[in-house]
């Protein structure tokens, strides 16, 4: 196992969605190509580099791969895939690769190459780390496909409503599948970020949580799991469906993103890994922080 | 012949509703159109897609100016049948043909190549409806209705002879397939008809199929059940619709209610019952029957019958072909009636001159009668006026069948001219809307019977 071998398995892995991404714009906006097939497939191909990278790299670096936030970032992204794969023609949402897809690129891009590296410090560290990165990952990947089928119900309803149904729109999966997709995911998802929410709140109780970025991170994983919550629950008892439950989903998501991103960017430094995962150093591997 | 309306080219479903009129009203309408001195005939067409009316001027001096009459009569009628203040309230929306170009409308029209499905049957039905209303007022007497028999015929052989009317494709098909773009598969919906006449029963036979269960309230209950139970679906009085709105998911209304049937209120109580369910209503009635306004609900759906135009320019696209094929036939068939039309043109010539001949001849035989023939017994006055009538037959046979050939491929204006010239005949009319008039009284064998120069020269004949 090398850098080289991991280097190679990220590009191709990127190489791959950005060609999946290109086969379903293309598809929507042209009405070209074969989603269902090349899409999906592409798609899948591309969560076994990924899920190749992620070994390799791990492996190079002498890291769990659900410990930190770059790497598992990037097995979210892939898990994010592999649900797609697993999910699409069940809930027939093919389509939703136009978003997963970008979606995946954009987390291993990240992954990668944003915010500095640093490995978990000795006194963060815990058996709960993992469950809470797993669970919260995995969450985060079954929101990201509920996110994307939020984003299509908005643009189907919207062609719908406006009675433009020709064009893009007949490429859309219906509105009642797309609805019915987003609240499955969102159902799917749900547990594992309560899980990972119970898990981070006894975690932090065992770190300080002095910092700015901390508090933000801790309040925004809350209100992540309100507004889910909040969604979940005001669908089964008040009929929020279709857009406002699309809008509430997309909210959602957007906090957990928000979460990510502070873990991705907060500055703390770790001098053992920096040096091999500085992106300056056109080094390979994620970072790795908790 | 004059055609004048409104159709879904010309006007949105919210100004044709205005015009629409149900089946119980059009005799009135009828009595009211072939009251004005201005229409000799006329028929009333009223579907989801148009609302025409179809008159053939009475006669003028000219042809024009009958046409341009008869125009402004049918215009002033609309114009009463919405309320309208003025004639040009309503020319924003009319359309209006006449002459050749009013009878190939009609022969598109029964044909489906007018409508907005392309081929749809339906329509075909709808024009023979209208044509069964117009004989019964007594509205329809001789030319236009040979017409719309001919465009029975046109009809016929566009779906016999084209793919046309294949595969069709119906208001209520195009309903099918916007169904799916919402709710996808519809084997978990429940499909509710409002209202259980023949678009109900199209909607029923189209969106029944793939449903969970179909359900049919109608303000007839036993009209409901009968609908019901052909498709093994639930009837329900039209009393009952709230409680059937919330079961229901995809919602087809087709009554023939002059006001909403469907309002923002009670789908709003609908929906919170529904727990925002989606609803998908379809209103293919005209006048509408659900409130435009409930569209703007969340996750409610309400597409009315132009809405549907957008899927039809798919079927549209595709239909080409059978489009050009059917044109072709209409052309044809066009051509065929013009050449009838104008062989019709020259009936007035012919007539006058019989009249002018018998006239000559039953003058000469009344003289001799009262005179050299005094003697004659009546069964030898009865002969010689046989041998009278033979004669003039046989002698204005050639010429008629001449001047008919030469009317079928052009109009024969030299020959008529020439006969008016040889013979002093009296003024011709000028089209063959007017010529129609005579040939009332052409026997069906081609050959004339004299009006009223020969009717009057008959009265003076001894017996």
């Amino acid at each position: 196992m090398s850098e080289t071998s991991a280097n190679l398995l990220f590009f191709l892995t990127c190489a791959t969605y950005v060609a999946a991404t290109v086969v379903f714009l293309r598809f929507l906006v042209n009405g070209k190509g074969d989603v269902g097939r090349l899409g999906a497939r592409l798609i899948a191909f591309g969560a076994v580099l990924h899920a190749a990278h992620i070994c390799v790299a791990s492996l190079v670096l002498r890291v769990c791969p659900v410990e930190g936030i770059h790497f598992p970032m990037s097995v979210a992204s892939m898990l994010m895939c592999v649900a797609y794969v697993i999910a699409r023609r069940r809930l027939r949402v093919e389509v939703a690769g136009a978003f997963v897809a970008p979606l995946a690129l954009t987390s291993l891009m990240a992954s990668r190459f944003v915010g500095g590296g640093a490995e978990p410090g000795e006194g963060i560290k815990s058996f709960l780390l993992p469950f809470h990165v797993t669970a919260n990952l995995v969450g985060v990947a079954l929101f990201g496909l509920a996110f994307s089928a939020a984003a299509l119900y908005l643009a189907q309803e919207r062609f719908v409503k406006s009675k433009r149904i020709d064009g893009m729109s007949r490429r859309l999966p219906p509105l009642d599948a797309l609805d019915r997709a987003e609240h499955r995911f969102l159902l799917a998802g749900f547990p594992l970020l309560t899980i990972g929410i119970i898990t981070g709140t006894v975690w932090a109780r065992r770190v300080e949580m002095g910092g700015t970025s901390e508090i933000l991170r801790a309040v925004f994983g809350y209100v992540t799991w309100f507004v889910i919550a909040g969604v979940l629950f005001l669908r089964a008892a008040a009929g929020w469906r279709g857009r406002r439950a699309a809008y509430g989903t997309i909210a959602g998501f957007g906090f957990a993103v928000l979460v990510l991103i502070l873990y991705l960017v907060r500055k703390e430094p770790a001098p053992a890994v920096a040096a091999i995962s500085a992106p300056a150093s056109g080094v390979v591997t994620p970072a790795v922080l908790p | 012949m004059v055609v004048v309306g409104v159709s879904h080219k010309t006007a949105p479903v919210d100004v044709r509703e205005r015009f629409a009129a149900g089946s119980e009203v059009l005799p009135e309408l009828l009595a009211r159109l072939t009251a004005r001195p201005e229409l000799e005939e006329a028929m009333f067409l009223s579907t989801c897609n148009r609302v025409e009316v179809i008159a053939l001027p009475r006669p003028g001096p000219n042809l024009e100016d009958s046409t341009r009459a008869a125009s402004r009569a049918i215009r002033e009628a609309l114009r009463d049948q919405i309320g309208a203040s003025s004639v040009d309230d309503l020319s924003e929306w009319l359309y209006e043909k006449s002459g050749d170009a009013a009878v190939r409308h009609i022969f598109r029209v029964a044909a489906s190549l007018d409508s907005m499905v392309l081929g749809e049957p339906q329509i075909l039905g709808q024009v023979k409806d209208a044509y069964d209303a117009a004989v019964a007022a007594g509205a329809l007497r001789s030319h236009l209705s040979r017409c719309v028999h001919r465009a029975f015929t046109v009809a016929k052989r566009v779906r016999t002879e084209t793919q046309l009317g294949a595969g069709i494709v119906s208001i209520s098909s195009v309903a099918v397939d916007l169904t799916k773009h919402i709710f996808g598969d519809l084997g978990s919906s429940t499909v509710l008809l409002v209202g259980a006449g023949e678009m109900a029963e199209q909607a029923a036979k189209s969106l029944g199929k793939g449903a969970k269960s179909i359900r049919v309230c109608n303000r007839s209950f036993d009209r409901a059940a009968t609908l019901a139970a052909t498709f093994g679906g639930t009837a329900a009085p039209l009393d009952q619709l709230e409680a059937e709105l919330v079961i229901s998911d995809v919602v087809v209304a087709s009554t023939s209610s002059k006001t909403f049937v469907i309002t923002k209120d009670l789908v709003k109580r609908v929906m919170k019952q529904r727990k925002g369910k989606t609803l998908f209503l379809i209103d293919i009635a005209v006048p509408r029957n659900i409130d435009p306004e409930v569209h703007k609900l969340d996750n409610v759906y309400v597409y009315n019958i132009d809405d549907l135009e957008a899927e039809v320019a798919e079927n549209m696209k595709l239909r080409q072909k059978e489009v050009t094929a059917a044109e072709v036939i209409v052309d044809a068939e066009l051509a065929e009636w013009a050449a009838w039309a104008r062989g019709l043109n020259v009936n007035p010539t012919v007539v006058a001159l019989r009249a002018r001949t018998r006239g000559v001849l039953v003058a000469e035989l009344e003289r001799s009668l009262g005179q050299r023939l005094k003697h004659l017994t009546e069964g030898d006055r009865a002969a010689l006026l046989q041998m009278m009538e033979s004669a003039t037959n046989k002698l204005l046979h050639a010429p008629t069948t001449r001047l008919k050939a030469a009317a079928s491929s052009s109009d024969a204006g030299d020959l008529v001219e020439a006969l008016h010239h040889l013979f002093d005949l009296p003024k011709a009319p000028e089209s063959a809307e007017e010529g129609v008039r005579d040939s009332r009284t052409m026997r069906t064998d081609g050959s004339s019977q004299a009006p009223i120069a020969a009717e009057a020269s008959e009265k003076r004949l001894p017996h």
